[in-house]
């Protein structure tokens, strides 16, 4: 299985390619609905927007001995109200779980960005794919709060590729 | 002829609440895994098997570090039977299962995720209550605890409906399809699709979450009914989405379906999906 190292190069987001499971090491911000909200009325986005990727998650609380509780991806279709405007401002990968609209995926298509999806549910095995998490803003959001995370090959899979190609149309009715 | 009370403290209560909220949320899972890896077993090979190979994995390193096996630890679904019998004598039984999923939450560092007031600011409670309380008074001197702690992202594509009163098993076949197709990459596939159909528009709600209690592999005792629960898996699984919605031939893991009597003029109807992870647990005190 590939490695992908962050920040990912415009050469290897070319060589993704749906339905491809990767793993990733690197730096990657975490943001949810309540985080977005936020960043686009503040206009301040506490991380590098074009070299960061964008992770939806909002993990458990990490216990004594850990650096960072469950951590598994949130749905993404409920950050699609603010995906234009982070693509805009130079968004260019997102980690998530779970098909979004027709039209994002369009958006993601004109931009050049790329949808990789982690494995809903499987958040333990995510913890122990990360090496370090700051929290970066809103910290009173708890769970919700702004933070990089630093991941060693941690298992994703190609969604969308950028040739507008989509992990979710593959169907195996070969039954 | 007069029975015996039996007195029982709210901390009692508490105490077998906490234990099943943090059981459910961390595991061991050993039913719902073995169902995994038979599903593995059929898949065709792709990312969608990948991905439950992910799964399973996943369950495993939960049980062994004491993590939970998903983020989202679900809002505290609890269902209690509670005898006739019985007196809590020094608690309401809300506020005694409140105690234990705050107590939970705070010692096994589960997820708090309720917020109030719903609109507006989502202040977080910061232990996870309220949980969703239903009560069955039932006859007896024991209390019988079932609890589910169950996550937004399969919540969400959920759905009630008032069908026309004539709809039929199309009519739920359909509204099971529609729910599915829309959301279930969403829902953290393999699925269980829990169904309750009458009642009132509250009543369906309720009937499909109990649906998704019964244990893994049982027979609904109403054999028409287990007739159309394997019609609507099979309906279901042709949609290929698979898991994780990567493709593949399980989406539904099982359809389980609870019906009541309902007014001639409504056919209320729920459509409740859980996820892959299925996290129940139960006691009797």
């Amino acid at each position: 299985m590939r490695i992908v190292t962050l920040p990912v190069s415009t050469e290897v987001l070319k060589s993704l390619k749906a339905g491809e499971q990767i793993l990733l090491s690197g730096l990657v911000a975490t943001a949810r609905d309540a985080a977005h909200q936020l960043m686009l009325n503040t206009g301040q986005i506490p991380f590098d927007i074009e070299s960061t990727p964008v992770f939806y998650m909002g993990p458990s609380p990490a216990p004594p001995d850990r650096i960072i509780g469950s951590s598994g991806p949130t749905t993404s279709a409920r950050m699609e109200p603010f995906i234009p405007e982070m693509l805009l401002m130079g968004m260019k990968v997102v980690i998530g779980k779970g098909e979004m609209s027709q039209e994002t995926r369009e958006l993601f298509h004109k931009h050049g960005a790329v949808y990789l999806a982690a494995t809903g549910g499987a958040g333990a095995l995510a913890a122990t794919k990360i090496k370090s998490r700051r929290i970066v803003a809103w910290e009173h959001l708890g769970p919700e709060a702004v933070s990089i995370l630093e991941l060693e090959q941690f298992p994703v899979f190609v969604a969308w590729d950028l040739y507008n190609e989509s992990i979710y149309t593959r169907r195996c009715n070969d039954t | 002829m007069k029975e015996t009370i039996r007195f029982i403290s709210g901390e009692a209560i508490s105490s077998a609440v906490a234990s099943l909220y943090a059981q459910s949320c961390i595991g061991p899972h050993y039913s719902v895994e073995k169902k995994l890896t038979s599903i593995l077993a059929e898949e065709s090979p792709g990312p969608g098997r990948e991905a439950l190979k992910i799964e399973i994995e996943n369950l495993k390193i939960a049980a062994e570090t004491g993590l939970p096996i998903c983020q989202d630890t679900g809002t505290a679904v609890v269902f209690v039977e509670l005898g006739n019998l019985i007196c809590i004598f020094d608690s309401s039984l809300a506020d005694a299962v409140n105690a234990g999923i705050s107590r939970a939450c705070s010692r096994r560092f589960l997820r708090p995720s309720q917020v109030y007031p719903p609109m507006g600011e989502r202040v977080n409670t910061m232990n996870n209550t309220p949980a969703v309380l239903h009560l069955e008074h039932v006859t007896g001197s024991q209390i019988r605890i079932i609890l589910l702690s169950k996550g937004a992202g399969s919540e969400n594509v959920s759905r009630s409906e008032m069908l026309p009163p004539l709809a039929g098993s199309q009519g739920i076949i359909d509204l099971a399809e529609r729910c599915v197709r829309a959301g279930a990459s969403k829902a953290c596939p393999p699925v269980i699709v829990g169904i309750g159909i009458g009642g009132n528009l509250e009543t369906s709600g309720i009937l499909a979450k109990k649906a998704l209690l019964r244990d893994l592999g049982s027979e609904n005792k109403e054999p028409e009914l287990q007739t159309l629960e394997n019609q609507i898996t099979e309906i279901l699984n042709a949609t290929g989405i698979g898991p994780q919605g990567f493709g593949g031939k399980t989406t539904v893991m099982e359809t389980r379906i609870i019906q009541a009597p309902c007014h001639m003029a409504s056919l209320p109807v729920t459509v409740c999906i859980d996820c892959h992870v299925h996290r129940t647990a139960s006691c009797v005190l």
